[in-house]
């Protein structure tokens, strides 16, 4: 029951980010990518299956919240959550230069996906491609510092490890 | 391969690829899915949040919002004092010169509770609908022009298809000097508001404003929609293509106006 009030909670939370105080940020060009940041936690802390749930689940929001193209955020943030769950079996959780990489490259892979989709397709990708870099990039460089301090904050508010470390080695 | 996985990858396997397959059905048929029922149970259950989240958000502005607001209000009123004798002169004119009246404006304010879209907001959702009165269709404004229209409506909010959507279009006209052009959101090479369809015969200039034209069935003539920043050439060379700077802030709007339009005609969007 706990578990189902943070998996609603961290929903709605991020959401209600995205679409307040975020969406001033995103207009200046700055998108800071809540919805990967939080689907990357969620990976890391409880598994591929879960990340991939809540990954589904919030993108699917996303896509309802979106008008067009429903499927698009929840595609790629389920294919996120599986692989960052995955990983996380293997990586050190808490080490801050995992969770930059982990947030820069599914940050970069969330937007990459996303972009062309709002630049209208293929078509507008070829001439859209120098504003389809910097968002992914700015995306991605703007997420994964802000994110990674967001979780060294977190843990020194919690005094105790937020992931723990890698649960086995692969072999 | 699936056997040499233990048994949580392979249930986590299993999961992704009934997500996966789940995600690209619906891109391929979502757009025909009926939306805004699901859509409209979503913003029921956000709206009271939304307006916690930014009543926290908007006390810390509002103390230095008031104090330019009185001033805002005086210098109004005071340039209203001379535009009410204008429009009497006006009034007279148009009667001898057999010319329509002009009407004003009716107002319903909202508030707005989130904004949708990266990195520009495409829509809106505001606190009010059908119970204070708003129609599909009807324009939004703020105090410093167009924001958009009303693109669905539930009891007590409703959502605004913003000028960013790159499915809205405006009939415009540049201010003063009769030049018509269409509106529209262009999201590549890169996002921005564009004035199309301005023949190269007609000289437009940076710095001027775009108002919504009479041409328009949706909007009411005359609304500020946005100020020339560059001026370029439409794909295929034949016409102009202008860029805009919009006049509503649009992703730092804290109210807006909606203001009643035309009743829509039978069978239309």
């Amino acid at each position: 029951m706990r578990g189902l009030g943070l998996f609603v909670f961290s929903l709605v939370a991020a959401l209600l980010l995205r679409s307040t105080a975020l969406s001033a940020l995103a207009a200046r060009g700055i998108v800071i990518d809540v919805l990967a940041f939080v689907v990357i936690v969620w990976s890391l802390r409880h598994g591929a299956a879960w990340g991939a749930t809540f990954g589904f689940v919030i993108g699917l929001i996303a896509d309802l919240d979106a008008t067009h193209w429903l499927g698009r955020h929840a595609l790629i943030l389920c294919v996120i959550g599986y692989v960052v769950g995955f990983l996380a079996r293997t990586l050190v959780r808490e080490s801050g230069r995992t969770q930059f990489m982990l947030l820069a490259l599914a940050t970069a892979a969330h937007q990459a996906w996303v972009v062309p989709f709002e630049l209208g397709g293929m078509g507008g990708l070829a001439s859209g491609w120098p504003y389809f870099l910097e968002r992914v990039l700015v995306a991605a460089l703007a997420t994964a510092p802000v994110g990674t301090l967001a979780l060294t904050v977190a843990r020194r508010l919690f005094g105790r490890p937020l992931f723990g470390n890698a649960l086995r080695q692969p072999g | 391969m699936a056997g040499a996985l233990p048994p949580a990858e392979r249930r986590g396997g299993v999961i992704l690829a009934v997500y996966v397959a789940l995600s690209l059905l619906l891109l391929v048929v979502g757009d025909h899915l009926p939306q805004t029922a699901l859509r409209g149970i979503g913003a029921a259950l956000f709206a009271p949040l939304d307006r916690v989240v930014l009543g926290i958000d908007r006390l810390a502005g509002a103390w230095r919002e008031n104090q330019q607001l009185h001033l805002r209000v005086t210098t109004l009123e005071l340039e209203n004092v001379r535009l009410r004798s204008l429009e009497a002169e006006n009034r007279a004119l148009r009667e001898q010169l057999q010319l329509p009246g002009y009407r004003g404006l009716a107002l319903q304010p909202a508030e707005v509770l989130a904004l949708t879209g990266e990195p520009y907001p495409a829509s809106a959702t505001i606190s009010a609908g059908t119970r204070q009165g708003v129609h599909l269709g009807d324009a939004v404004v703020t105090s410093d022009g167009l924001v958009g229209r009303i693109g669905e409506v539930y009891g007590g909010f409703a959502r605004v298809v913003l000028l960013t959507d790159p499915n809205a279009s405006v009939a415009c006209e540049v201010e003063s000097t009769a030049v018509l052009g269409m509106l529209r959101f262009t999201p590549a090479p890169r996002p921005r508001l564009v004035l199309t369809l301005v023949p190269f015969a007609d000289t437009v200039r940076v710095g001027q404003s775009v108002l919504t034209s009479d041409l328009s069935r949706r909007y009411p003539r005359w609304i500020p929609v946005g100020r020339v920043v560059r001026l370029g050439v439409a794909e295929g060379g034949l016409t102009q293509e202008i860029e805009l700077e919009p006049a509503a802030r649009l992703t730092r709007m804290r109210y807006v106006f909606i203001v009643p339009g035309p009743p829509a005609a039978p069978g239309a969007p």
